[in-house]
């Protein structure tokens, strides 16, 4: 028996045994229920509480069409050689062309529909457009092929209201995209796909209410085979309801635990995991033009949609991208590249178009145009502006001096556009360099731009004055220094040159191999013309022009 | 009758190519209250040629025409004290009184030959504010010019082109103003017979002893020749 002034100190020290009734709850076996209907919620304790809002695009076939040709009115399939009409628009449907239809008696009730064939590929990639267009309302975006889009918005309620105005907010911004949807909402995944498949515009927040509301729909909503459909109808099962109240063992045995377990996991018994669609970083779209086009205003307007598919894709990932590339694809020729850089990263409709107006003035197509593809280049995170509280113009003054060195790089050339900077180098060809080619520099080589201007003032005169510490520099160099004749023995330049100021000798330069030995001299020429020469130091002893003094 | 010869008189001074002597007055209220105002002209840094130049200096928001021969005879030597004072100085420029707080940028379109930094440097510019555009001599380095000048962020467009005619200089001049910006083309000494919209046409004329300058037109002046106002280059620095 231990004193009892001991047994606090142990309590505190280590934890008292679990107690083993409430471990066994977690690791016992399921218990074996008689319906599906009625296993305990248990999984969903250990899992967050999810929402879903689910998708369903039942026209995209025809829809993903549309956003090319406007006139597609119907959609139809090969279904082994048998050409049959999948979907048609309502406007169709009313004059009595329907779905199943083969598409002769389609076209014999209406001669002037427009047909396309079913484009699988196209409708993947409206489905994946929509995916990264949903990432603005949640960062749980799951692509269920062919037709489905699943967003998780638990998270999301609280920035966008509740769940009406989100839903509204879905809905309203496909239509203005060209889709009609479907939506429903359920706590779980599957629950809202199958009750969006049915077209229940349900929003179901509470578990509770989850068995009530799936238990109506046909089993058609399952997308189950068509053999597993039948085998139930054939045993009177004709909605989720019927299904729920068979017992689980006869029903896994006979259809498969699989289909249990969609069952549990529609439920919500079961935890439902889902992969997260993740946007591309690079945006690549391509345009394909219904006919050969050449009308420069017709393929901007292309351009411009492209452009603004662009802005959109960036603004949702809060990117920003420098150079974008568009290719025009010609029938016979090879594409016509176009790039377009910036100065600075820019994400405006209207400031690309701006350039690419620019750009396309001066740009020559071989043959008309089938097809617009537009691509980014590397993207960088967007930066916010710092506004100012007060006068909000200072920073639009500094991005419209890039907004006009763009304009005139679009035009003239990326390399003729530049500031230029010093470089603290005693070779005079130098001791200058582009203000872009600053930042390759060394360290100690970079001079800051205006230290002559920061020193102070008075000493800026001062030197002027005593010009000792000045060495003397022409304002206009030569890009390349140029031989002078020396017919009389005297350099000549436009007329015999006199002799101002000199020599000023520069030499060395063994660490780079572009060594120099010269003398420097100020030379007048008859006509007034100040001018920098200078005679190399070697054998030749040669001059040349290096610089004119403006 | 009378208001038919009223009309025509109105329609004539509707011309932009006719410029009033009561505009004049207005450049010399101006001057008379520099020490209030920004005034019209920006100080050209030789006293001599302020002297005869209206508002005592470079002609603001318009553009300057500079007529010479040849490269290298104290054409930017001349322009060096204005624009070091427009790369450097806030309250120059107009952006300035937005409260932007930054000084002008200063661009040189299709120049002859590569302006030296350090060179620009010693005569006090902030190398942080000036744009080189090495385009094409014609069209192009007018295009720019004007794109530049009416962007309404350089204080100053020098610019090079072998196209530059009257109706060109109307556009340049036009720009200047919207931009409120200062235009300097550079231009041979043959098209001094030529006619121009600029505000202000000087030639200069470089001798062995010295470069005169010859004010060919002045909005608000009147033509004279000031001689001496760039020294040789030794006494540049001397003193």
């Amino acid at each position: 028996m231990p004193p009892p002034d001991k047994l606090p100190a142990r309590r505190d020290g280590q934890t008292p045994p679990a107690n083993p009734e409430q471990q066994s709850l977690f690791l016992a076996p399921l218990p074996e229920l008689s319906t599906p209907g009625e296993l305990p919620v248990y999984a969903n304790r250990a899992c967050v509480r999810q929402l879903w809002l689910c998708i369903h695009l039942p026209s995209l076939p025809l829809e993903a069409l549309k956003a090319r040709n406007e006139a597609i009115e119907a959609v139809f399939e090969n279904q082994q050689g048998n050409r049959r009409v999948l979907l048609t628009s309502p406007r169709v449907g009313q004059l009595g062309v329907t779905p199943g239809m083969s598409i002769n008696a389609a076209v014999a009730l209406m001669p002037t529909l427009t047909l396309e064939e079913r484009n699988a590929e196209k409708e993947s990639r409206a489905l994946e457009r929509l995916a990264a267009w949903a990432e603005r309302f949640t960062s749980v975006v799951s692509l269920e092929p062919p037709d489905l889009l699943l967003l998780e918005i638990r998270g999301s309620l609280q920035l966008f209201g509740d769940i009406r105005d989100l839903r509204q907010q879905v809905e309203s911004g496909l239509l203005d995209q060209g889709f009609k949807p479907s939506i429903a909402i359920a706590p779980t995944a599957l629950a809202s796909t199958w009750l969006a498949r049915a077209g229940k515009n349900a929003s179901i927040d509470d578990m509770r209410n989850l068995t009530g509301a799936l238990s109506p729909l046909p089993l058609r909503c399952l997308e189950w085979p068509q053999p597993v459909r039948e085998s139930l109808n054939g045993m009177g099962i004709y909605c989720i309801g019927d299904c729920l109240r068979l017992p689980r063992g006869g029903f896994a045995k006979r259809f498969g635990a699989a289909r249990l377990l969609q069952l549990d996991r529609a439920l919500g018994r079961l935890p439902d995991p889902r992969k997260g669609y993740r946007a591309p970083e690079r945006f690549c779209e391509e345009c394909e033009l219904c006919e050969e086009q050449d009308h420069s205003e017709r393929l901007l307007t292309v351009c411009r949609q492209l452009l603004s598919n662009l802005e959109r894709f960036l603004t949702t990932r809060q990117i920003e991208v420098r150079h974008v590339q568009f290719s025009f694809f010609h029938l016979r020729q090879p594409a016509t590249h176009l790039a377009l850089g910036c100065v600075q990263a820019g994400r405006r409709t209207e400031q690309w178009c701006e350039l690419l107006a620019i750009r396309f003035d001066r740009l020559t197509l071989p043959e008309p145009v089938i097809a617009i593809r537009l691509r980014s280049g590397a993207a960088q995170s967007m930066q916010a502006d710092a506004g100012n509280l007060f006068q909000g113009k200072g920073r639009q003054h500094s991005t419209s001096i890039t907004h006009l060195m763009e304009r005139l790089s679009a035009r003239i050339g990326d390399e003729a556009v530049h500031g230029i900077t010093t470089v603290a180098e005693h070779r005079p060809q130098y001791a200058w360099c582009t203000a872009e080619a600053k930042g390759r520099l060394p360290p100690c080589a970079a001079m800051p731009n205006n230290w002559y201007a920061q020193a102070s003032p008075l000493l800026l005169t001062d030197m002027r004055r005593t010009s000792s510490l000045l060495l003397r520099r022409p304002l206009w160099m030569l890009p390349q220094p140029l031989p002078l004749a020396t017919p009389r023995g005297h350099p000549e330049y436009h007329g015999p040159l006199k002799l101002l100021d000199g020599p000023e000798r520069l030499e060395t330069g063994w660490w780079d191999g572009n060594g120099i030995a010269r003398d420097y001299y100020v030379a007048i020429n008859s006509k007034g013309v100040h001018l920098w020469i200078y005679q190399t130091r070697n054998r030749e002893a040669t001059w040349h022009l290096h610089g004119i003094f403006g | 009758m009378l208001t038919t010869v009223h009309d025509a008189l109105e329609k004539l001074l509707q011309n932009p190519r006719v410029w009033r002597g009561s505009q004049r007055n207005a450049v010399a209220d101006t001057i008379t209250n520099t020490q209030e105002s920004p005034g019209t002209a920006y100080p050209t840094g030789y006293i001599k040629l302020d002297r005869h130049l209206p508002g005592g200096g470079w002609p603001r928001h318009a553009l300057t025409e500079i007529l010479l021969k040849d490269y290298g005879t104290g054409e930017l030597k001349l322009l060096m004290p204005a624009l070091a004072r427009l790369s450097n100085a806030d309250e120059v420029h107009p952006a300035a009184s937005c409260g932007s707080g930054e000084a002008g940028w200063i661009a040189w379109i299709a120049p002859p030959f590569q302006p030296y930094p350090p060179a620009l440097l010693q005569w006090g510019i902030n190398l942080a504010h000036i744009l080189i555009v090495h385009s094409r001599r014609g069209v192009e380095a007018l295009w720019a010019a004007e794109q530049a000048l009416s962007s309404g962020n350089c204080a100053a467009v020098l610019v090079w082109s072998d196209v530059l005619d009257n109706k060109a200089s109307r556009r340049l001049q036009l720009a200047a103003e919207k931009g409120r910006s200062w235009a300097i083309a550079f231009r041979p000494l043959e098209a001094a017979a030529q006619s121009s919209a600029a505000a202000l046409r000087i030639a200069l004329n470089a001798g062995e002893r010295g470069t005169d300058i010859r004010i060919l037109k002045s909005r608000g002046g009147r033509p004279v020749t000031v001689s001496g106002v760039i020294h040789d280059f030794i006494h540049d620095y001397a003193g």
